[in-house]
């Protein structure tokens, strides 16, 4: 790369003299001046000044060889030809100071962008994750006081309220936090896939088993077909997935609110989805849900639709969510279906 | 006699929950700050369980697991924070029993040391198993669910009998693999996945949700009665 700026500069050199001799009996020295001068200001658009320097003297040497009389020597009968020699210079190093000064600027304006977009999404980070950490922290630093210092006056029930509200309240940040993590690491591109043959059905049986207390109120419907084929997938994050959307719709819908996992194969590629039956989703663009820091109506950090949207990336399958005719909401991702794996003897057999 | 439990653990804060909520259900608790002392003490206390933590200081957890396991079959529980989910798997595969991710509440972590206490004192119990209406006696070869014997092929007896050894804990896709199928099948993870759904066909109640053989995703199997 940095002599391809000095082999452009002499080939341009090169060409335009080729051009000089075929045209020179019939055009005048000037315009041949110009034609140089025309490549100087073109190497000076691409490439930095070194090439525009080496242009620049190749260019006024070569005229001065071939053209300005007596041609064939560096000699130089008319003292004006040195001025233009002067000139070509001059124009050449002008052209780069302007062209490299400009595109210094565009850069600089192109960092400032990506900073402030840093920024932003820093600050999204910052007010989001204070805010959701203010509220669980007010809680544990009372109720904890309460116990430290006068814990022996409250009666029992009393007491184990309050030590419930701490692990209530701390479990909820110590989710939060791992959320944050989970999406940075997610964006750094840090995370390699485990990927191996995985069970949709079992991994829908484990997170319905583990989210239970939390889809107490909801009536969970898990509607699976017996027969589904294995996916070639890191489970753990895929069950990670599935368990944002079904706190999503735990969260977003009223209690006793039907809430439905599905799963089928369609083409080649299996889709599974989380539906409620709750009041539907607001006017919007659907897409937007996915991104950081949405607040839900209730709660939430907002992080844990953009992790599924990140870990189905990374799976190679696509997320999106649908408004249920009539009402409810479905989020759905598909995952591509690979080559089933290769079964062991007996098993075929039964 | 009441069971000696090892806690190696960098942070007092977490040393002194573990030391009050354990010494509450009458374990004694004897406690190392880092891999160096812990792997020493678990060789002068000789507990009945150690309770590791991944994230130590000096040396990775690991290696106090190694190096305890160099000499000793003892119960071994791992402290895992979320982030570290390779170094769980890890850990188990070399030798740990069982782990509890952080931060995670008394009871759970009550219910896995109970498990892996348990484990430490049954020896081979008779061969039989009770997984609700569903009986398996591994010495005779025979199962039954709810009166009716039930097939089970070879392969299936000796997953679930790999299950039951461990029973209450977690036993990985690696072990179950390696003692099942043999080492060379180690990454076979369908074969699991396989077998597994056939072994709840047969015993389970409500195969769709098991009660019994329960999935640690990304982990392995768990076996509870």
């Amino acid at each position: 790369m940095k002599w391809a700026g000095y082999a452009w500069a002499l080939g341009a050199t090169l060409g335009c003299t080729l051009l000089g001799l075929v045209t020179a009996p019939h055009a005048d020295l000037v315009n041949l001046a110009l034609v140089y001068l025309l490549a100087v200001v073109g190497i000076a658009l691409r490439f930095s000044r070194g090439p525009v320097v080496a242009a620049s003297v190749l260019g006024v040497a070569a005229f001065d060889y071939f053209f300005v009389l007596p041609s064939g020597t560096f000699h130089v009968e008319d003292p004006q030809y040195l001025l233009t020699f002067v000139m070509m210079l001059a124009v050449g190093l002008t052209v780069s100071w302007l062209t490299e000064t400009a595109r210094a600027r565009a850069k600089a304006q192109a960092d400032l962008a990506i900073q402030a977009e840093t920024e932003r999404i820093r600050n999204a980070l910052l007010s989001s994750i204070s805010h959701d950490l203010r509220t669980p922290l007010a809680v544990i630093s009372g109720a904890s006081s309460s116990l430290a210092e006068g814990g022996e006056r409250l009666a029992a029930s009393e007491r184990a309220a309050l030590a419930q509200s701490i692990f209530r309240e701390s479990q909820e940040m110590s989710e939060l936090i791992a959320k944050v993590l989970q999406m940075t690491r997610l964006e750094s591109g840090a995370l390699a896939l485990e990927r191996d043959w995985c069970s949709i059905n079992e991994i829908a049986a484990a997170v319905v088993r583990r989210l239970k207390p939390r889809l107490a109120d909801h009536l969970m419907m898990v509607d699976l077909p017996g027969e589904l084929p294995l996916l070639r997938v890191d489970g753990a994050l895929i069950e990670q997935a599935l368990a944002n959307l079904l706190e999503n719709a735990a969260r977003h819908t009223p209690a006793r609110t039907l809430v439905r996992l599905r799963a089928q194969v369609e083409g080649g590629e299996m889709v599974v989805s989380v539906e409620d039956f709750g009041p539907g989703l607001p006017e919007g663009d659907l897409e937007r849900l996915f991104d950081k820091f949405r607040h839900g109506r209730r709660g939430g950090v907002g992080l844990g639709l953009a992790i599924c949207r990140a870990i189905i990336a990374l799976h190679g399958g696509r997320i999106w969510a649908e408004r249920l005719p009539g009402v409810g909401t479905a989020f759905r991702f598909s995952l591509p279906l690979e080559k089933p794996p290769e079964m062991p003897a007996e098993a075929l057999a039964q | 006699m009441n069971a000696t439990i090892l806690v190696v653990e960098d942070e007092p804060d977490i040393r002194q929950f573990l030391r009050s909520s354990l010494g509450a259900e009458g374990y004694r608790v004897v406690e190392s700050p880092n891999g160096r002392r812990g792997t020493l003490d678990a060789g002068m206390h000789k507990p009945d369980l150690a309770i590791v933590d991944l994230g130590l200081p000096d040396f990775d957890g690991v290696e106090v697991i190694r190096r305890i396991r160099e000499w000793s079959p003892m119960p071994i529980l791992v402290l895992s924070a979320r982030i570290q989910e390779h170094s769980k798997i890890q850990a188990l595969d070399a030798g740990a029993d069982d782990y509890v991710t952080k931060p995670f509440g008394v009871g759970e972590l009550l219910a896995r040391v109970r498990a892996a206490l348990r484990h430490n004192t049954r020896t081979a119990n008779g061969g039989a198993l009770q997984l609700g209406t569903a009986t398996i006696d591994f010495e005779k070869r025979l199962a039954s669910k709810d009166g009716n014997e039930v097939h089970l092929t070879p392969i299936e007896f000796r997953l679930l009998a790999c299950l039951a050894k461990h029973i209450g804990m977690v036993v990985t896709h690696r072990q179950l693999l390696s003692e099942v199928w043999g080492p060379t099948h180690a990454a076979d993870t369908h074969y699991l996945r396989v077998y597994m759904k056939q072994l709840r066909e047969k015993l389970e109640t409500d195969p769709a949700q098991p009660k019994y053989l329960l999935t640690e995703t990304g982990v392995g199997y768990r076996l509870v009665d």
